[in-house]
């Protein structure tokens, strides 16, 4: 039987990099092919290519044997291809219903599609009501409008983009479920992900990229996480070095009966959220994307105020009243999620960027003028204790990779020595080696006596890295408890809250 | 065939200061041909609008007049949009700025004293800054688009000095025509060369774009203008307000060009008449992004824009072209300096549409 998908030498080149360089693999029909690498290893590339988004300057496709030229999306889907992107593309205002009639090729009658849907959904035990509106919806929920979208043109290979990176534990065995029956039934999944133990929970075969070169391809079952991860990085891993006998402190950072009030039409205010972090303490909040974790960022940061002086306070000294310049001043420094644009200016140059958060806890404001002579030496710091690769503190932040902007922002943060860090997805789409080095910096902030917020949905980071743990949920936020007492399954549990319970009760299969 | 626009990675910064000059360069050849399709002297006019005003030393001082309000309001619209903070309405803050400076030559006329000029002064970008306040509370208040209400405000401002001139501040000694008197001694700008129009007002023009320069480059005030346009969100990240940061935008932008407003009351014309708005609100426009969003490059840009009014002057009278041939050529400027701007951040691919589906 011939290879479903057959790359051979497949090579792309854009200015300044090679993303893929003479790529050579296969996957077998009925076959769960995992995609691995690191950021910028050049799986979205190659992904891309398979699809028709891009073309390569090299190399050979072939489908089902026959050597094919994949020119846009449409020919892909022609072919059998189908793709779930790891952003989704859903309009919230539509029902699901909508949001698929208006993603297909050819055009067809609303009542027949709603047939196929509902026959689809059955099938695969995707159980969604076709006539909800999208932005009611979980981020899982959406992700299976994505999968329905693909699965109704019957294709012969699944391309999955880091699919459960926004997924509860339970979400995506689910997932992992409806992925094996597609496989059974002969169809291929080209699955990719940076999360080791999902792929050998779930793929055949793993195909692993660095720097754009194909280094291995292995059977994950027989490989450990640990040997899979190494091939990945090129290097030995290190693991997290804590200090011993830690014992945690006097009560630092204290929220009591924080409330946001709500301001867009679909985003989620934090309502009534109370916790203590103490000094030494990595306090983590676990949630799937969209329950509040931006605006409970906003609220700690000082961007948004609330009205009671009480609501934070730092080491008994109310904040609530501070805007986030007055609450640096205090101690409290904080990373939001997005990187360019929010923690960064793309912009600016590195040392402008550490003018932004670094000016008044580091002196380099004098008479209203930047003392920019300090910004540079204290960038230059940054940039070497943070093994932050760029040309220097001109380098501007834009053309920084996804982690080493990281690293520098993380770091910006972490040398003005905060007595409380809060810090929002801190190895969101960052590569393993930053992620090891990320970690090991806050645990040394917080064995330094600082208390650190670790906001996350990254459930292995928050339970390698945190001390107590509590779960947010629809702006809830679960009773505070050591990461140690809690299991995966009762983490999950609290991921999908009432809330999730609720919507699989709602769901109409059929 | 299809051109789709892509972006640079890194846009060249040679490029960048490539631009301006190449935008110059461009509408004179454009205009040279422009011109002579229409049946001028294309080169001609080029030549008497761009090189005249350069090489005869008598035309220098008209240059110097005309450069120094563009200049004044270039580097507040500069800052301002920096910020992103779309201030167009420059033309009705440099009225205001006039007409508040007149006010106060009109209160003290006949007194003497050096402190009339200075007052005139202050009166000036007070008056620029109140105007400007307008569109600021309006869009901090209610989020009304300040393009549009600084644009509509200008407009009132004229209708303002029409009121002016001809009901309570028209001169009784006029015969009938609808301006005010010419101001007393005290209260007009001198002359720093003597036997020539150059008046104070274009040294100070030099000082406020190289004060600004300075203010933009090191102060946390640039600073906060530069990140709050770049990126709105990072700005309140670092705990600068947005609201804040419009109101000093307009607040600044207004004042200079109530500044260049009394100076120009003060200096060329001496009075206020009907005819005080000369479009300079709108040109610092063009004199604004020509220079870069970047005070010193405004400097330059200013001179080139004025370079382009007593040429065409010249040329009205030297080849008989018309007034409007100025227009002409400073929007052509601007139009190439916004494409030139386009291509500098991303390259123009064509796209030809292939045929889907399996090789041969």
């Amino acid at each position: 039987m011939p290879y479903r998908l057959e790359l051979t030498g497949i090579t792309k080149r854009f200015p300044g990099v090679l993303a893929n360089d003479n790529v050579t693999f296969a996957v077998k029909p009925g076959e769960i092919h995992a995609l691995l690498g690191e950021n910028g290893a050049g799986k979205s590339t190659l992904v891309k290519m398979i699809y028709g988004i891009m073309q390569p300057d090299a190399g050979e496709i072939r489908w089902d044997g026959s050597p094919v030229t994949v020119a846009n999306p449409k020919a892909a889907r022609k072919l059998g291809i189908g793709m779930v992107f790891q952003h989704f593309s859903l309009f919230e205002a539509l029902t699901v219903l909508e949001n698929i009639a208006l993603g297909m090729d050819s055009k067809i009658p609303s009542r027949q599609l709603e047939a196929r849907i509902r026959a689809v959904m059955t099938q695969y035990g995707l159980l969604l009501d076709p006539h909800r509106t999208v932005a009611t919806l979980s981020v899982g929920e959406r992700q299976r409008i994505e999968i329905v979208r693909a699965l109704l043109l019957e294709p012969k290979l699944l391309i999955m983009d880091e699919p459960t990176s926004v997924l509860t534990p339970q979400e995506v065995e689910q997932l992992f479920e409806v992925l094996r029956k597609l496989a059974a039934e002969g169809c291929s999944i080209l699955y990719i992900s940076h999360k080791l133990h999902e792929i050998k929970a779930l793929c055949d075969t793993a195909t692993i990229l660095r720097g754009g070169k194909l280094v291995d391809t292995c059977d994950p079952k027989q490989e450990t996480s640990r040997s899979m991860a190494e091939k990945m990085i090129g290097a030995g891993l290190k693991d997290i070095v804590r200090g011993e006998g830690r014992s945690l402190g006097q009560p630092k950072l204290v929220v009591s009966r924080l409330s946001t009030a709500k301001t867009g039409h679909f985003d989620v205010p934090v309502d009534n959220v109370s916790f203590t972090v103490r000094a030494g303490e990595i306090f983590g909040i676990a949630g799937v994307a969209g329950n509040g974790q931006n605006a409970l960022l906003d609220a700690l940061s000082g961007e948004v105020r609330s009205g009671d002086k009480d609501a934070i306070t730092l080491d008994g000294f109310p904040l609530g009243l501070l805007d986030t310049t007055g609450r640096r001043k205090r101690g409290l420094c904080a990373v939001p999620e997005e990187r360019n644009g929010h923690a960064a200016v793309g912009d600016f140059t590195l040392s402008d960027n550490s003018v932004l958060t670094a000016r008044d806890r580091l002196g380099m404001v004098m008479l209203g003028l930047i003392n920019s002579g300090a910004a540079k030496t204290y960038t230059g710091r940054v940039i070497a204790d943070f093994a932050v690769k760029a040309l220097g503190p001109a380098s501007t932040a834009g053309s920084l990779s996804g982690g080493n902007l990281q690293k520098y922002i993380m770091g910006r943060e972490i040398l003005q020595k905060p007595s409380v860090l809060v810090v929002s997805q801190p190895t969101w789409g960052v590569d393993a080696g930053a992620a090891a080095a990320i970690h090991q910096a806050l645990v040394d902030l917080a064995a330094a006596g600082s208390a650190i917020v670790v906001i996350s949905q990254d459930l292995d980071e928050l339970r390698a890295l945190c001390d107590t743990l509590a779960v947010i949920n629809m702006g809830h936020l679960s009773p505070a408890r050591p990461t140690g007492e809690m299991s995966v399954e009762e983490i999950g549990l609290l991921m999908g809250g009432v809330h999730g319970q609720a919507e699989a009760r709602d769901a109409v299969p059929a | 065939m299809q051109f789709r626009l892509e972006k640079r990675r890194e846009p060249s910064q040679a490029m960048v200061y490539a631009t301006p000059v190449a935008a110059v360069v461009l509408t004179m050849v454009v205009g040279a041909i422009l011109f002579s399709l229409i049946g001028y002297d294309g080169v001609g006019a080029v030549r008497e609008i761009f090189l005249t005003p350069l090489t005869n030393s008598f035309k220098w001082q008209d240059l110097g007049v005309k450069a120094a309000p563009l200049i004044i309001i270039g580097t507040g619209l500069s800052i301002a949009y920096r910020a992103n903070v779309w201030n167009i309405g420059a033309e009705g803050q440099y009225i205001m700025g006039g007409l508040a400076a007149t006010w106060v030559a009109l209160a003290t006329y006949g007194m003497t004293g050096w402190w009339i000029l200075p007052l005139m002064l202050v009166a000036g970008v007070l008056g620029g800054a109140a105007y400007a306040a307008i569109p600021a509370l309006l869009k901090t208040r209610l989020n009304v688009n300040e393009i549009l209400t600084s644009l509509m405000l200008t407009y009132a401002s004229v209708q303002l000095i029409y009121y002016l001139v001809r009901a309570p501040w028209k001169d009784p000694m006029g015969m009938g025509f609808p301006q005010t008197r010419i101001f007393s001694e005290a209260a007009r700008l001198p002359t720093i060369i003597p036997t020539t129009i150059v008046h104070l007002g274009v040294p100070i023009a030099i000082v406020v774009a190289l004060v600004a320069w300075f203010v933009m480059s090191r102060s946390v005030f640039g600073y906060q203008m530069k990140v709050v346009g770049a990126a709105p969100h990072a700005a309140r990240y670092g705990g600068f307000s947005e609201n804040k940061t419009i109101w000093l935008a307009l607040l600044v932008s207004g004042g200079l060009a109530g500044m260049a407003g009394m100076l120009e009351v003060a200096g060329p014309f001496q009075r206020m008449v009907p005819g005080f708005p000369t479009n300079y609100g709108f040109t610092a426009i063009i004199v604004a992004f020509l220079g870069r969003l970047n005070p010193l490059g405004v400097i330059f840009a200013g001179i080139v824009m004025a370079i382009t009014f007593v040429g065409g002057e010249v040329a009205q009278t030297s080849i008989g072209l018309s007034n409007s041939a100025t227009g002409v050529f400073q929007a052509m400027m601007l139009f190439f300096l916004l494409a030139g701007d386009i291509l500098i951040r991303y390259r123009i691919r064509r796209v030809a549409p292939q045929a889907a589906g399996v090789a041969p």
